[in-house]
């Protein structure tokens, strides 16, 4: 895996901890050795940090994401939920708040990548704890128990399926669902998924299937 | 009778004053002042004037007469007197009453001497002649009465349209100066050039302050005077009826100043001691109303310009705020990702130091929790502005709990929030915070195998959400201060927790309390609903 990092510390204390656990990592400083490196090395992961000088995070991932198929993790100490929605709508595949520990880094990295192998491996039933999605049958149960969606529910429901266990942020849920139009409109996604729930039975307050990601969208958990 | 002077000279004195007016699109204002009050219109010797009319009535007259006896010298024609008639028309329509009856008297007069028999003579003989006579004066005198309020009409049908004109261009002008101040001045100017008017001055008063904005300079008092007719909307001295400005009866003695509030501030007028005509009063008014457009402008480009400026201080807060987040967050989060890579057991190291480097990182996330929340209390004293939406109390309460899943594992957490609760209005992250905040203060203090209950009805149009453990009382003595920055009961606690949450509570127009229930304490706090409803 590829650590983009401008601090020498993080880039070591990062180097250490993640060899531990078994992976092989490259450190780099800068938005343009990351895309050098990612073109000749094709790293799995890139772990991004979104405040780098010069060529800023932002700028590295949209240079990344058409030339690599490696996930990216976006790091950065700032908690604002804009930079979060961003990164994510920019092909972020998940995005973790500096600091951190070894441990919580590593779960990050592994759901990452068990994603990326089941959509690879292009599994037509998710399941997510009861709840079972059938994409070729357009067949949606909880504990065997059918459950009638509207096509714009089933549609929200597939789009958090596909991408289980990542946060998808309300835009773009609105611009898959409903099309670009929609776009800024928050009431159409809490006022569906809120009916998702009531008719899989979730309590809102203690979800089972999606998750609140405050400030970003929200989640079906893997 | 001033029917063709007053209206006629005050229009000449307008258009004078527009002639001041800078070409549109010019910044600069005004500065040039007339020469003089006003221009006199008459270049020749009055006298000369007033008797030039009356000069051509007696020679008309005298006229008429030689033309008759030309033609009576000629032929008889009879009834030639109604020639008089004419004449008499003529001069009723051209000059006036005197002239027409001058005109008439002379003619009288010629024709009893020089046809009338006995010839030569001016003896008036039976009713007939007399009756001639006072046809002729009835005719002079209709006639002249006729077309003198036939002029009278013309002239201030004249006068409106060109005062029309006058406004318009100067609306116009003033409209499209791009200093409004200068627009005002030209108001202010145009109005004192009015016949009794001696002073126009305009006041604009934005949030509460009185500036004045043009006309001649005011004392303190008198704009302290204009802030108090502004405040309680009562006009000193004048008032606009009918579209036309009304000294009010109780007004003292001339030289008097008046105050007349507008939208956005107050026009201070000083009139005269000569008594402004009609139409003076009607332009005053128009230019009253002008000034409140502008002053009125004046205070929607300065409100936008102090919402820019708000703006503009708001990013910068939250510019330094992030910079300092990333100078403080930065070495924390190398220390933390260091110590946890050092802890884990693939490093190698004996168990002994090992939980050395897992303290030490705790110390380092607590570091980091309290720069967190000191942070966030910078950020919210900073003022930066919430996100306010409609929000389901649940699913705040979800994310929260779903935040804490760790430190709640193996509690007894309750939570009671009827289905049909209808949504907040406010920033998701922030009440986020709060939720989490009172939980994480739930957990540390309720023990092990107690119970922790978050709940949440509507009452009187707000939403009461309550969170409450079953832990020690507050004492009674700390119940109010528990709220306080930097309070805490815990020895580790960063005493900001609490402090953060009463500090977003009233941000969103709530309010926050502590009290004990015979089982522990309990905080309650109260939220607005949304007004859309999800």
């Amino acid at each position: 895996m590829l650590v983009v990092d401008d601090e020498v510390e993080m880039q070591r204390a990062l180097r250490t901890g993640l060899r531990y656990h078994d992976f092989d990592v490259r450190t780099v400083g800068s938005g343009e050795e990351a895309v050098r490196e990612a073109a000749g090395w094709r790293p799995d992961v890139i772990l991004l940090d979104l405040g780098l000088p010069k060529m800023d995070g932002f700028a590295t991932l949209r240079a990344l994401r058409p030339m690599t198929r490696a996930a990216v993790i976006v790091v950065s100490v700032m908690p604002g939920e804009k930079d979060k929605v961003r990164a994510l709508d920019a092909g972020a595949d998940d995005y973790v708040v500096k600091p951190f520990g070894t441990e919580e880094l590593v779960a990050r990295i592994r759901a990452v990548l068990r994603r990326q192998a089941d959509v690879t491996s292009g599994e037509p039933v998710i399941r997510s704890g009861d709840l079972e999605i059938d994409l070729a049958r357009r067949h949606v149960s909880v504990n065997g128990r059918a459950v009638h969606l509207t096509p714009t529910e089933y549609e929200l429901l597939r789009y958090l399926a596909l991408h289980a266990g990542k946060p998808v942020s309300h835009t773009t849920l609105l611009r898959q669902v409903w099309g670009e139009y929609a776009v800024g409109d928050k009431y159409n996604t809490r006022y569906v998924v809120a009916q998702i729930r009531k008719k899989l039975g979730d309590d809102p307050a203690n979800p089972r299937y999606i998750v609140n990601e405050p400030g970003v969208g929200y989640r079906l958990e893997g | 009778m001033r029917a063709s002077g007053g209206p006629a000279r005050r229009s000449r004195a307008l258009s004078n004053a527009l002639l001041l007016v800078p070409p549109l699109p010019s910044p600069q204002r005004p500065d040039r002042r007339p020469e003089g009050r006003l221009p006199r219109a008459a270049t020749r010797p009055a006298a000369a004037r007033l008797l030039a009319p009356y000069a051509v009535a007696i020679g008309g007259a005298i006229g008429v007469t030689a033309a008759i006896g030309v033609i009576t010298s000629l032929a008889s024609v009879p009834g030639l007197s109604a020639l008089y008639v004419l004449l008499v028309l003529w001069l009723g329509a051209r000059w006036g009453r005197g002239p027409a009856v001058a005109g008439s008297i002379a003619a009288f007069l010629l024709y009893d001497f020089y046809f009338v028999p006995p010839v030569g003579t001016l003896t008036v003989r039976g009713p007939a002649e007399l009756l001639e006579l006072v046809v002729l004066l009835a005719i002079a005198l209709v006639t002249s009465q006729l077309a003198a309020s036939l002029r009278r009409a013309q002239a201030a049908a004249e006068a409106i349209a060109r005062d029309s004109r006058a406004l318009y261009e100067l609306a116009t002008a003033t409209l499209r100066a791009n200093e409004l101040a200068g627009g005002l001045e030209m108001v202010s100017e145009s109005a004192t050039r009015l016949e009794g008017v001696d002073r126009f001055a305009e006041v604009s008063i934005v949030s509460g302050q009185a500036t004045q904005l043009a006309g001649s300079p005011l004392t303190a008092d008198e704009i302290k005077q204009a802030q108090w007719s502004f405040d309680n909307g009562n006009a000193v001295g004048i008032a606009i009826k009918d579209g036309q400005v009304v000294p009010m009866k109780n007004f003292g003695p001339a030289g008097n100043t008046a105050y007349l509030p507008l939208r956005s501030g107050v026009v201070v007028v000083t009139l005269g001691a000569t008594r402004s005509d009609p139409g003076a009063l009607r332009m005053l008014a128009a230019l009253i109303g002008l000034s409140d457009l502008l002053l009125d402008r004046q205070r929607v480009a300065l409100q936008a310009g102090r919402a820019r400026e708000l703006e503009a201080s708001d990013r910068l807060k939250t510019g330094i705020l992030s910079s300092l987040s990333h100078e403080l967050k930065s070495p924390i989060a190398a220390l933390r990702a260091g110590l946890t890579a050092l802890a884990t057991p693939q490093a190698g190291l004996a168990e002994e130091q090992r939980e050395l480097l897992t303290d030490l990182d705790h110390q380092a996330t607590r570091l980091d929790r309290m720069v967190g929340d000191l942070l966030a209390l910078s950020r919210l004293e900073a003022g930066v502005e919430l996100e306010k939406e409609p929000h389901g109390f649940a699913d705040l309460v979800g994310g929260s709990l779903h935040q804490l899943k760790t430190q709640l594992e193996g509690r007894e957490v309750v939570v009671r929030i009827p289905e049909d609760l209808p949504p907040v209005e406010g920033d998701e992250l922030q009440l986020g915070r709060v939720v989490t905040n009172l939980l994480e203060n739930a957990i540390e203090w309720a023990p092990r195998d107690g119970r922790i209950e978050i709940g949440a009805v509507a009452r009187d149009g707000r939403i009461e959400a309550w969170v409450e453990n079953d832990g020690p009382s507050i004492p009674p003595a700390d119940l109010g201060r528990v709220f306080d920055t930097f309070w805490t009961r815990r020895t580790r606690g960063t005493g900001l927790g609490l402090a953060i949450s009463k500090r977003v509570i009233e941000a969103h127009g709530g309010t926050i309390r502590a009290e004990n229930r015979r089982r522990g304490p309990r905080f309650t706090f109260t939220l607005p609903l949304a007004r859309v409803v999800v």
